[in-house]
């Protein structure tokens, strides 16, 4: 797989979003935030994307605090409900990997899972479709970091 | 203000809400089927019936396309039928020939189960509790030998002319001569097509064919999945009727509610359109008319193919008819702009539950949220640039993906 750069991620965001917050750390480090609405009618969110150098690419809602549907004490499809860190594809390095544009994957994934957050919000049911277990989706993206910590590298992993 | 883009997906949440309230294909063919079976089996052979070649045909909102479910799930679908023999012995009164329907109704074992107890006053009902939950109301009438061919004339051709010909003649117990009168000139008049082509008229729209007119006075209607924003209109208002008059007597007819939709309906495209221009001109429609017997101007909501009918008559008797007419008409606007002024699908969810039902609208949203799902999986959803809108249009292709890991 070739991956792509920060510089050329980073120049793709700048033309699709102008007025987005774009920090860049030479190509270890990507940091990107900007309001967007799934559709006309819904609220705004504002959502981090975060790249860290061998830790992977990371997609939060840091504004508003999300709301829970009647009776969940969770949010769906989550990998952290107090972090809001969305869990938008299945980590088998398929749907999505370095070689991938953010504003052509993570991004619009991101739009269409608050599109389906707030569905669940009033339905209280998620109809985004998915798939298995968040356990199981948790496991396949620690063992991705695993590998690639095990690929020899120092790194510092700041997260966790 | 809301935007244009705003306006939009207003217009397919209440389509979708339309499309909920609406009965099922399923619904529609099982109704159509029991009717059927009625008809066939008052013009069998043995029957007394059969030289006036007796047919089952729609009227009320099976035809007009306007049928809502039932607020209560336990509760029956009103489906209203016409009976109609192609005219009668000589000496059978009104009286005769209610009785010569409803006593072969009672020759079948079923029907006779089904039938209820208390006749009505003009129509016999038949009960389908058990099997599917519906119950239909058929009104027997006499019509003339042409009756076939005028009808079929007048469902082809744009024209309003002569609507007054597809008038059928009724019995009524009520009436003076219901058992003594054998003349059906002298009989009610009632003139359900009529009114049937009245409406489909206003509703419409230039690029549809004119299928749907014709195709709604066949015995056996195909079961239509689109319906016009007119047709729309009319569920969402009796819808809120229901839920707001849940069981009272007094509350908005839909015979007024259809009228008046029809004759303020401009021929939007849309439903979020044809709702706020109907909402907002329905109160004008109603006519005043000065009654020499009551001695002042009443309220006139004249049938469209009856000028001499005042659907509106009995407000004066009973003006609290009226007062919940105008208290309706006033609520609708206010619950329909409530909805309108929230942002956030889920208050605006929530804005919709009270007028609409809970149950309902959280069927809507969840076919709502279907929809987006099954754009993405059919690759054609996409993202605009800058605001991050998903939809049918947008700048970049969304690639499926099986997204979202877990199912809280």
């Amino acid at each position: 797989m070739h991956r792509i750069s920060l510089v050329l991620q980073e120049g793709v965001l700048k033309s699709y979003f102008p007025t987005s917050k774009i920090k860049r750390k030479g190509e270890s480090e990507l940091i990107w935030t900007h309001s967007i609405s799934p559709t006309p009618l819904s609220n705004s969110y504002k959502i981090k994307l975060h790249y860290l150098r061998y830790n992977g690419v990371n997609v939060y809602v840091t504004e508003p605090k999300l709301a829970l549907a009647p009776g969940k004490d969770k949010l769906p499809h989550v990998y952290s409900t107090p972090e809001q860190r969305l869990c938008l594809y299945y980590p088998d390095g398929i749907e999505w990997n370095v070689g991938k544009l953010y504003v052509k994957t993570l991004i619009p994934w991101a739009s269409e899972w608050l599109y389906h957050y707030e569905i669940w919000l009033g339905t209280g049911v998620w109809h985004g479709g998915g798939i298995g277990h968040e356990t199981e989706a948790e496991k396949q993206e620690q063992k991705q970091k695993e590998d690639i910590i095990d690929e020899g590298t120092k790194d510092k992993r700041t997260r966790f | 203000m809301i935007s244009t883009e705003g306006k939009n997906q207003f217009n397919e949440i209440f389509e979708e809400l339309g499309k909920t309230l609406d009965i099922t294909e399923e619904e529609h063919n099982a109704a159509v089927k029991s009717y059927v079976f009625v008809g066939e089996w008052l013009a069998e052979p043995e029957s007394s019936l059969n030289p006036y070649k007796p047919e089952i045909l729609p009227q009320g909102s099976f035809m007009l396309g306007t049928i809502v479910r039932p607020v209560n799930e336990n509760e029956d679908l009103d489906i209203d039928l016409v009976c109609q023999l192609v005219g009668k012995r000589p000496e059978w009164t009104q009286y005769n020939v209610k009785n010569k329907v409803g006593d072969r109704l009672k020759d079948h074992v079923t029907l006779k189960r089904l039938l209820k107890k208390e006749e009505g006053r003009r129509c016999w009902t038949l009960e389908y509790a058990d099997s599917a939950n519906f119950h239909m109301d058929i009104l027997p009438s006499i019509v003339s030998r042409d009756y076939k061919i005028i009808l079929e004339k007048a469902f082809t051709s744009r024209e309003l002319e002569n609507i007054d010909r597809l008038a059928i003649r009724i019995t009524d117990k009520e009436e003076n001569n219901y058992r003594t009168e054998a003349n059906p000139e002298l009989w009610l008049k009632s003139n359900p097509f009529g009114y049937g082509k009245w409406f489909h008229q206003q509703a419409t729209l230039e690029f549809q064919k004119a299928f749907s007119l014709k195709e709604s006075v066949k015995p056996v209607p195909t079961y239509q999945k689109e319906k016009s924003p007119l047709q729309r209109v009319v569920q969402i208002l009796k819808r809120h009727r229901n839920i707001m008059f849940n069981g009272d007597e007094d509350k908005p007819i839909s015979i007024i509610i259809t009228t008046l939709a029809a004759r303020a309906y401009r021929k939007e495209t849309h439903v979020i359109e044809a709702l706020l221009n109907v909402i907002k001109q329905m109160p004008n429609e109603i006519k005043e008319r000065y009654v020499s017997e009551v001695g002042k101007p009443i309220k006139w909501i004249a049938n469209p193919v009856n000028e001499q009918e005042n659907f509106a008559d009995k407000w004066p008797e009973n003006p609290q008819k009226q007062i919940n007419f105008y208290k309706w008409m006033e609520q609708v606007s206010v619950d329909i702009y409530n909805a309108l002024d929230k942002h956030g699908l889920s208050n605006i969810q929530e804005a919709l539950e009270k007028p609409f039902g809970e149950k309902t609208i959280n069927t809507v949203f969840s076919n709502y949220g279907e929809k987006m799902r099954l754009l993405r999986e059919s690759g054609n959803m996409k993202m605009a640039a800058s605001t991050g809108l998903i939809g049918m249009s947008g700048r970049t292709n969304i690639p499926p993906h099986s997204n979202f890991g877990e199912d809280a």
